[in-house]
């Protein structure tokens, strides 16, 4: 059960708020609640192209501005595909990335765990945890590295939908994005709207706070033609004041 | 055809289905029908644990809204999250109106039609990773015959999640269950596309991508990736499935 490891991740995020004047990045949060040596935590343009959106400290800073210059590596490959967990970089026996892996370990690095930030096919970045000494995470670790990727994922949204993590955990808190019906009506957006299933997203999101509703029920509204988008006036419209259904 | 010659039939295809490289979804999606044909049952479903901890429905039966729905109650309660958290099935547990275990969950199952369910662990080396849900519209129990073959089903759903993974540590298994996860929300993404744009129930556009993915070879996760991408339009699915299954 990993609901208590969620609020241990909120409770860091909010500690993180208090401490500094500047908010807090999303990769002091991963580093420290997964207990490694470093995070770096990448965003993926609509061209596909990866940024640093932050990073954790000197090491986790110059192991990012080593992938991103060389184009290869984990995290490259975890914002486009799956996880990917070296856990011996100078070990491994395989042939991809050996520029990467040599200057990774000249870097201090001996274990690099990346993992794709993404909602379905929605693809946000990828988080990047290395540690000084090579070996596996232990089970609790690794559940932990995918929840936590799991909540960039949504805090991105949150941040792109709204411009601020101001008081982010708070609002994390309160929804799950688990709702299938999210994730149709994110669809249904993005046909009514034009626009990439990852815009109507965000769009949804902002909608929804906008209008002081959740997430979950407006997407209810969406799903069941209550509320759509109207492509030529780039309005919404409420077709009726309450939803199909009331959830 | 009788139960054992439908067991074996149904074994003959999830074999079928578990090489190189099969769509997890389609094959859950499968074995849930399965089930419904092979126990004593009207709708079955199977849920996974997510990162949170909280189930997540990835496969059913029936891809009706409301159906569904009974899914997604049991993110917060109901038997498949009691089966999930004690590791132990809940069998023949039958419905009623003064039951108060479920008090969200119980009443929206009878308003569908059920009387009675049960939830069967999917267990793997000590953890449990989900539960194979199923509902029953007429009272009465479920046999133990019954129960033994629904929990072999469940098993080979949990081999389903594993595809082909050798070695069975905590990060191959995570990585496997966040796959399963994340492919059926891909798929809802592309239900909502496929509904808004040819006008069709979130069904429908189901069946139109199963279809589709069937009749292609293609897998369910990676067409619904190309629906989501544009690359194919909603329209150019196909309706039905051309082959008749074997």
């Amino acid at each position: 059960m990993n609901v208590h490891r969620l609020l241990d991740i909120y409770a860091i995020m909010e500690r993180l708020e208090r401490e500094s004047a500047e908010g807090f990045a999303l990769c002091a949060v991963a580093a420290e609640f997964t207990a490694l040596d470093g995070a770096g935590i990448a965003l993926m343009s609509e061209s596909d192209a990866l940024t640093s959106l932050c990073t954790s400290n000197f090491a986790a800073g110059a192991l990012m501005d080593l992938e991103l210059t060389l184009g290869e590596g984990p995290m490259v490959d975890a914002s486009r595909g799956d996880a990917f967990e070296d856990t011996d970089l100078r070990e491994t026996t395989s042939s991809e990335w050996t520029v990467y892996r040599s200057e990774a370990v000249a870097l201090g690095a001996r274990a690099i765990f990346a993992y794709p930030v993404r909602l379905g096919a929605i693809r946000f970045g990828a988080l990047s945890l290395f540690r000084t000494r090579p070996g596996p995470l232990n089970a609790q670790q690794s559940s932990d590295a995918y929840l936590m990727a799991s909540v960039i994922g949504r805090a991105i949204l949150a941040e792109q939908a709204e411009g601020s993590l101001v008081g982010l955990a708070g609002e994390l808190n309160g929804e799950s994005m688990l709702e299938f019906w999210v994730h149709q009506a994110a669809g249904m957006l993005a046909v009514q709207g034009s626009m990439s299933v990852k815009d109507a997203l965000v769009f949804l999101r902002a909608h929804a706070i906008g209008v002081g509703s959740q997430l979950s029920v407006l997407a209810d509204r969406v799903v069941t033609g209550a509320t759509r988008f109207d492509s030529t006036t780039r309005e919404w419209i409420d077709e009726t004041a309450v939803g199909h259904y009331k959830r | 055809m009788n139960r054992e010659s439908l067991l074996i039939a149904t074994l003959v295809e999830l074999a079928d289905n578990l090489v190189d490289d099969y769509d997890v979804i389609d094959v859950l999606t499968v074995l849930t029908h399965r089930c419904v044909d092979a126990v004593d049952v009207d709708a079955a479903g199977v849920m996974l644990a997510s990162p949170t901890g909280e189930l997540q429905f990835v496969a059913s039966s029936s891809e009706s809204m409301t159906i569904l729905e009974l899914f997604q109650i049991q993110t917060n309660e109901g038997p498949c999250v009691d089966c999930f958290h004690d590791g132990l099935a809940i069998t023949n547990h039958a419905l009623s109106e003064s039951d108060g275990r479920w008090p969200l969950f119980t009443p929206r199952a009878l308003a569908l039609g059920f009387r009675a369910v049960h939830s069967l662990p999917m267990r793997l080396r000590g953890r449990t990773i989900g539960a194979l849900n199923l509902f029953r519209t007429h009272q009465g129990t479920l046999s133990e015959d019954d129960v033994i073959v629904a929990q072999g089903l469940a098993d080979v759903a949990t081999i389903a999640i594993l595809q082909h993974r050798s070695t069975l540590d905590a990060s191959a298994l995570n990585f496997q269950l966040n796959n399963a996860l994340n492919s059926r929300v891909i798929i809802e993404q592309a239900k909502g596309m496929i509904c808004q744009s040819t006008s069709c129930d979130m069904d429908e556009a189901f069946n139109r991508l199963r279809a589709h993915a069937r009749n292609h070879n293609e897998g369910l996760t990676t067409l619904a990736t190309r629906v989501v991408a544009t690359s194919i339009a909603p329209n150019d699915l196909d309706l039905w499935v051309m082959t008749i299954p074997e």
